[in-house]
């Protein structure tokens, strides 16, 4: 019998993107918690074993070994959605969603170090962390402005998909490094409807009441 | 800093149970929108710990702060401190508010704190006004104007002849033939701003297209004024510590 287990870093957005999805997902597995702040534990020998690439989160499905958010996130979709709704099989949507799904890993990655320097005293520049987060920002309000013009709620078609999910914690968590929500009123309403998902959780930095 | 009527929000965009921070020259406001549809236009911060109201969340018809939850009703009254339930409120406990109005689709407030009657906001209600978006903008509000009173209004649906431009304090309107839009002007500080947008005419007639080219030509004024901005160095975004 499977088993899937999360090795999770609580306050790591990356991972709450896997722990969002099991959740809508209603999935359970085993959560292996990682000291990343200040243990380092994810550089320690056993998880470079399993992930050298030094990073969380990893999921793993009995022999099955996964890193990287958002592939973890395609791979569960796959496995275990079976209606197919958060991964649209039209190609059209399944490319869409892909494409959101690159830009939370790549251009919604300053954003991630931004918060890490904020709260972790990494290194980085924060000025240019902070202005790229922010164009990534506003590219996302500029596409969901034009999305509610179609009277749209979601990134990606007519429902929620893995977009909406791994577009949802930097924005969400913009606060913890300085950016507010001020700029983004599309992002705000949409925020909302992400937040009444059935089997959203939130993580440290995002409120239970709003 | 001029004493006047700002718009702070877009009505529409502001749903019921909504709270949201914005500022006007630097200073910090909470808009929110109670359950009976009246919104308002306070200080951003809770007299308590002097926490930000937009950071907690509307139940009904009162605000309540993240932080310790206490509840304020519709007139800034503390009404309700979690921590002490049997307690009658003081009615010295009250968030310092700002006189707001809504007009032409746009929420609108007064920048005196706890003043005496403002004056009237100048212009009439028109209706009804579609809206288009809020739209910030890394420049200064008298550089959004300055591009404001060249631009032209862009073509929706009844196309006819030269931009017609006019403007107060804080409103500029673009006429062309029978199309118009009107940009509400929000100086957030001294190298930020927003722009208010709403198509002067029915969402019948103005939803859908003509919001998405409004849209766009929104975005195009925002990178010439921007542009603009960052030729002279006046952008300087800071991440806070």
């Amino acid at each position: 019998m499977s088993e899937i287990t999360l090795y999770d870093f609580e306050l790591d957005e990356n991972c709450y993107k896997v722990r969002l999805l099991l959740s809508v997902l209603g999935l359970s597995y085993r959560k292996v918690a990682v000291n990343v702040v200040p243990g380092r534990e994810h550089l320690a020998p056993a998880l470079m074993a399993l992930n050298p690439r030094g990073s969380l989160p990893i999921l793993t499905n009995s022999e099955f070994v996964l890193s990287e958010a958002e592939a973890i996130m395609i791979y569960l979709a796959r496995a275990y959605d079976n209606g197919n709704a958060w991964l649209p099989t039209d190609p059209k949507a399944h490319g869409l969603v892909a494409m959101w799904l690159q830009f939370a890993g790549r251009d919604l990655h300053a954003a991630f170090l931004a918060r890490r320097l904020a709260m972790f005293d990494a290194s980085g520049d924060e000025v240019a962390l902070g202005f790229a987060a922010r164009s990534a920002f506003r590219l996302m309000e500029d596409h969901m402005t034009a999305r509610e013009f179609d009277r749209a709620a979601w990134f990606v078609g007519d429902n929620p998909s893995l977009a909406d999910l791994a577009l949802f914690p930097a924005i969400a968590l913009s606060r913890d490094f300085g950016i507010e929500h001020e700029a983004y009123p599309a992002l705000r309403r949409w925020m909302r409807r992400v937040r009444a998902i059935p089997g959203f959780v939130t993580m440290p930095g995002i409120p239970d009441y709003y | 800093m001029e004493t006047g009527w700002y718009p702070v929000a877009l009505a529409e965009g502001l749903e019921r149970g909504m709270s949201t921070g914005t500022r006007l020259f630097g200073r910090e406001l909470v808009v929110w929108r109670d359950s009976a549809d009246t919104s308002h236009v306070w200080e951003d911060r809770c007299p308590h710990r002097g926490m930000r109201l937009s950071f907690g969340f509307v139940r009904d018809n009162h605000i309540a702060c993240l932080y310790h939850g206490w509840q304020y009703d519709t007139s800034a009254q503390c009404r309700y401190i979690p921590a002490h339930p049997e307690l009658a409120v003081p009615a010295t406990i009250r968030v310092a508010t700002y006189p707001s109005i809504e007009r032409l689709g746009i929420v609108w407030g007064y920048n005196e704190l706890d003043g005496d009657a403002p004056p009237d906001i100048g212009f009439a209600e028109r209706a009804p006004m579609t809206p288009v978006r809020s739209l910030y903008v890394d420049a200064s509000a008298a550089k959004v104007f300055d591009a404001l009173v060249l631009a032209e209004c862009p073509p929706l649906k009844n196309v006819g002849g030269a931009t017609q431009r006019s403007r107060t304090d804080a409103l500029v309107s673009l006429k062309s033939g029978g199309d118009e839009i009107l940009v509400a002007v929000q100086p957030l500080s001294d190298v930020e701003s927003a722009l208010h947008i709403v198509i002067a005419g029915p969402p019948d007639v103005y939803s859908g297209d003509s919001q998405k080219r409004v849209s766009a030509w929104g975005e195009a004024l925002r990178r010439e004024v921007e542009g603009a901005a960052r030729h002279v160095g006046e952008l300087r975004h800071e991440v806070a510590p």
